[in-house]
């Protein structure tokens, strides 16, 4: 600084001393003074400015000139400057122009005061403050020099209106002098206003001015002080004390627009943000302006982020891709404009001053981004909410703001998400038309396991993917698509069928550009009609070939005949062949020997006319064996199923259909052993006429005969009528009506729900069924008491008959009849049928029959129980005259009894 | 900026007359010969803004010397 100072002293000493000479207009020699001053001043001043911003100045002129109205000026004074520019022979053209703004509108009427004033409190800088040596004696000088203007300027510096004013303004500049050179502090709005000032009305200024004079008056000589009562703003924690020139901002803010760091505007990781460095100077409004501008820059930052970290990675699937490069087409865009603005700051650089219209400003930039920072934000909010989602949950998320309030916005959505959707709308079209998922990245919301073989195709292999259905689509349309790719599977590979879905052709040529059908399904209903149509074909397809050439009903109705016992004749025909090696223990059976059986029962009844297709499948099973089983508990019958018929015949639903076969193979046998007692009843009625004792307990076999057959008539009844004709009714109807798989899958497993839960097999009803067992048990120890009964019975009449034989042999023969020993054995024999066996047996007899009555009423109190309506009905007909409620009445004190006796009545 | 350090005289003579006509645009009332004086000054690296202080000022001075000249007074500077 001080070399430089010398370097004024020296070299351009004389020319200011010329200079002194010919503005004062005195000679060399009593221009001493001045030049001293004027050196004092240049030296004291002598520091190049830190931006020589010549643009800046130039503006600054053009404005004052257009302030003045002076339009037509200011487009001179550009054409001027250009000129210049172009001739380049100046180096500090910025210094010169400078000072001719200093000194413009002096030349006339030489308001010393005012512009004085106002160039006072131009451009300081606060570098200059402490850079430069201060030196108290050259201010001191200084003042006294001012001083001594005071009496010379008193009558001539300030307009002649006021002159009494003039001892009041020169204090001010007393210490205002300092005040610029020690502090200096000083920002263009100051300028403003001063310059401003300078135009308004003399009266007014001066008035202004003694206001301002006299408050700093006050404080004189304390320059800090005075500064800081004028501007308060200025010691703000951000500097705002000077000016970069605009046109260096704007360059910085294009950087800053990009994400780069300017040379000013640095990313400020503490705010998260761009602002402008600290400690560089610039009015606070103009720092609120960049780092609103600045936004775009972060939002762009984040976008771009966003695209890079995910773009490379290969695993964030298609629908990412699309996102991307939709971000990359937006942010493709914002660098178009970029490139437009940073070119009218090449431009208008280039070119100096650019037209005062035309001219891109801070505000005129902050208008021109406020298009891109909406997009920029639109897509900042989007990156944010995609954050670490794919596929179809990606989708979903942009969808989200699909029901933006700004068309502006929604356009932009609709725009990224006409892209996002894209892949998913390709997946969904190859899918739903040729079957096939190509979703490499788990993106689509159909998801397959691959280790499922074709067996379970239907069932396991393809599931939905809950997260990743898009929100546009609902629940029953995802199931339609899965469904619909689902039948086109199965179709090809378990029924391998491969005719094409019609319309596949015209589908496969629309394809992408009808992606957006799919989240504008509120306006657009081609999405819906295009899911509809195909999945209304593909399924009618599946169900066509289900029905006639997997012959699906058939093996329904195959299923009701044999394994529910719907072919009566051949049930029954089936029981009778096996009922000798039923009895045998379980562990003494052949499957041969039953196949055998079955064999001959098919031959023999209706069964035979059935297909063969079917009767091949009809099979005998054995049942697990455990310890104490009869064949009656083991055997089964069984159906073969295989193909696409088993995804409704699964192997859980035919272990449903064995325990429901089971179960009415015994009510059956129930059925058949009761048959038997009759015709045995029947047929001994007459032979035992001869035992006039054995009435009573014939009498007691025909009662509790009766009443077994009642009760497993009506629990026949039951079972056939209204469980299984019921159900069976509805299965058909579903069964007709479905449209598509999964409705008949529906459809059966609802069949068999109920046939097993009102044939007491599931868990609820274990209790009434185990006392349902009881009952059958005691119908079984029923039958053997009374065969063996009968056995005995029969043996006693033969005897008696072979005793009357003998006798009358011996009558023949001219004997006598008996003989006293016969006599006497006969009567002792005659005693002791009569001693052991009819009291035993009528005391077994009496035994059952109370056992029986007892096991039926407490069966009868399970059913009124029993939440199921259908089973209450049971116990209405088993007790139908209310015999059992009759003969123990306090059982049937349950409220739910107690009803329905009530109603009865 | 351009750099050209050895300027040319006709060069030279258009920027003073550009500069001329800004400076009478600008109403500075600056002669040519001052112009170009100060415009020597300005490119040996004079601080514009003290530059014209010191010329307000001489104008000021002067002003007043005028003044006390008609005015037919003496005053003396100490």
């Amino acid at each position: 600084m001080a070399s430089q100072g010398d370097y004024a002293v020296t070299s351009p000493s004389a020319i200011l001393q010329k200079l002194c000479c010919k503005i004062t207009g005195l000679p060399d020699d009593t221009v001493l003074p001045y030049y001293q001053l004027s050196l004092r001043i240049i030296s004291s001043k002598f520091s190049p400015a830190i931006e020589t911003d010549e643009f800046q100045v130039s503006e600054k002129i053009k404005r004052q000139l257009a302030r003045k109205g002076r339009e037509k000026d200011a487009a001179l004074f550009s054409e001027l400057h250009r000129k210049l520019k172009a001739q380049g022979v100046l180096h500090n053209r910025w210094a010169v122009l400078h000072l001719l703004m200093t000194l413009s509108d002096t030349g006339i009427k030489r308001q010393a005061a005012p512009s004085f004033d106002s160039s006072i409190f131009n451009k300081g800088l606060p570098a200059y403050a402490t850079s430069t040596p201060f030196h108290p004696t050259i201010r001191a000088n200084n003042l006294t020099l001012s001083g001594s203007t005071i009496l010379s300027g008193g009558s001539s510096g300030i307009s002649s209106i006021n002159s009494g004013l003039t001892s009041s303004t020169t204090p001010v500049a007393q210490s205002f002098i300092p005040s610029n050179a020690v502090v200096s502090v000083q920002n263009n709005r100051h300028e403003d206003k001063s310059n401003q000032r300078q135009n308004v009305g003399t009266k007014s200024q001066t008035i202004t001015l003694t206001n301002k004079n006299f408050e700093s008056a006050v404080v004189p000589r304390t320059p800090g002080t005075v500064v800081s009562t004028q501007t308060p703003a200025s010691r703000d924690k951000d500097n705002t004390s000077f000016e970069i020139p605009e046109n260096e901002l704007l360059k910085d803010l294009m950087f800053a627009f990009q994400g780069i760091e300017g040379r000013w505007i640095k990313f400020n990781s503490a705010k998260d943000g761009y602002r402008i460095e600290h400690q560089v100077g610039i009015p606070k409004s103009v720092r609120q302006l960049i780092s609103k501008l600045t936004e775009c820059g972060w939002l762009y930052n984040r976008t771009k982020s966003y695209i890079t970290s995910w773009s490379s990675d290969k695993a964030f699937g298609l629908v990412g891709q699309s996102f991307c490069a939709a971000l990359h087409q937006e942010l493709a865009e914002y660098y178009r404009f970029i490139t437009v603005m940073e070119a009218q700051v090449q431009h208008e650089r280039d070119q100096g001053i650019g037209d005062v219209n035309g001219g891109l400003t801070l505000r005129r930039l902050a208008v021109w981004t406020f298009d891109p920072l909406v997009r920029l934000k639109v897509l900042a909010a989007l990156v944010d909410v995609c954050k670490g989602k794919k596929g179809g949950a990606l989708a979903s998320a942009i969808y989200s703001y699909m029901q933006h309030g700004d068309p502006y916005v929604r356009s932009l959505i609709r725009h990224t998400l006409t892209m996002v959707f894209q892949p998913i709308y390709a997946t969904l079209v190859r899918w739903i038309y040729d079957g096939e998922l190509e979703d490499t990245y788990h993106e689509f919301f159909v998801a397959s396991d691959p280790t499922v073989n074709n067996d379970k195709l239907w069932n396991d292999k393809y599931s939905l993917r809950k997260t990743m259905i898009p929100t546009c689509l609902s629940i029953e349309q995802a199931r339609r698509i899965l469904l619909t790719g689902k039948s086109i599977n199965f179709l090809r590979q378990v029924c391998e069928d491969r005719t094409a879905t019609t319309g596949r052709e015209a589908a496969m040529d629309l394809d992408i550009s009808q992606a957006e059908t799919m989240f504008t399904q509120d306006v657009n209903s081609a999405f819906q009609q295009m899911i509809d149509t195909v999945y209304k074909e593909t399924s009618r397809n599946l169900l066509d070939v289900f029905h006639s050439k997997y012959k699906f009903l058939d093996h329904l109705k195959a299923m009701r005949r044999y394994l529910l016992l719907g072919q009566g004749d051949f049930i029954r025909h089936l029981m009778d062949l096996l009922e000798e090696d039923l009895a045998k223990p379980a562990s003494n059976l052949y499957l041969h020997n039953l196949t055998g059986i079955l064999e001959m029962a098919i031959r023999a009844t209706n069964a035979q006319y059935d297909d063969s297709d079917t009767l091949k499948r009809l099979d005998v099973r054995l049942l697990e064996v455990s310890p104490g089983d009869t064949g009656w508990d083991v055997f089964s019958l069984d159906y073969h199923v295989d193909g696409p018929i088993k995804t409704v015949f699964t192997p859980e639903s035919m272990i449903l259909y064995l325990r429901v076969f089971n179960f009415l193979w015994r009510a059956k046998r129930m059925e058949y052993i009761l048959a038997m007692i009759w015709k045995n009843q029947i047929s001994y009625a007459k032979s035992l006429k001869s035992i006039p004792e054995l009435n009573k307990i014939l009498h007691q076999c025909h009662i509790l005969g009766a009443e077994m057959v009642h009760f497993i008539q009506q629990v026949q009844y039951y079972i056939n009528f209204e469980v299984l004709e019921c159900s069976w009714d509805e299965l058909l109807t579903k069964v007709h009506e479905a449209e598509d798989l999964d409705h008949i899958i529906a459809a059966h497993q609802v069949f068999q729900d109920t046939v097993i839960s009102r044939c007491l097999l599931d868990e609820k009803s274990r209790a009434i069924l185990t006392q349902l067992r009881t009952i059958f048990d005691l119908i079984i120890q029923f039958q053997t008491a009374q065969r063996q009964f009968y056995e005995s019975a029969e043996l006693e009449v033969s005897f008696r008959d072979k005793f009357e034989k003998m006798k009358e042999k011996h009558t023949e023969e001219g004997d006598w009849a008996v003989t006293e020993v016969e006599v006497v054995e006969e009567q002792k024999r005659k005693d002791e049928f009569l001693n052991t066996v009819i009291p035993s047996t009528w005391a077994q007899l009496t035994v059952l029959s109370q056992s029986y009555q007892d096991m039926v009423q407490q069966f009868l109190v399970m059913l009124t129980c029993h939440p199921d309506v259908n089973l209450r009905f049971l116990s209405f007909r088993l007790d139908f005259n209310e015999n059992y409620k009759a003969r123990a009445p306090e059982q049937f004190n349950s409220p739910l009894m107690y009803q329905r006796t009530k109603r009865v009545r | 900026m351009a750099d050209s350090s050895k300027p040319r005289i006709s060069s030279a003579r258009e920027t003073m007359e550009t500069l001329m006509e800004i400076s009478s645009l600008l109403n500075t009332g600056l002669d040519e010969e001052t112009l170009a004086t100060c415009v020597r000054l300005c490119e040996s690296g004079v601080n514009p803004e003290a530059l014209a202080l010191v010329i307000k000022e001489l104008r000021r001075e002067s002003a007043a010397i005028k003044e006390n000249e008609s005015s037919q007074q003496s005053t003396t500077f100490s």
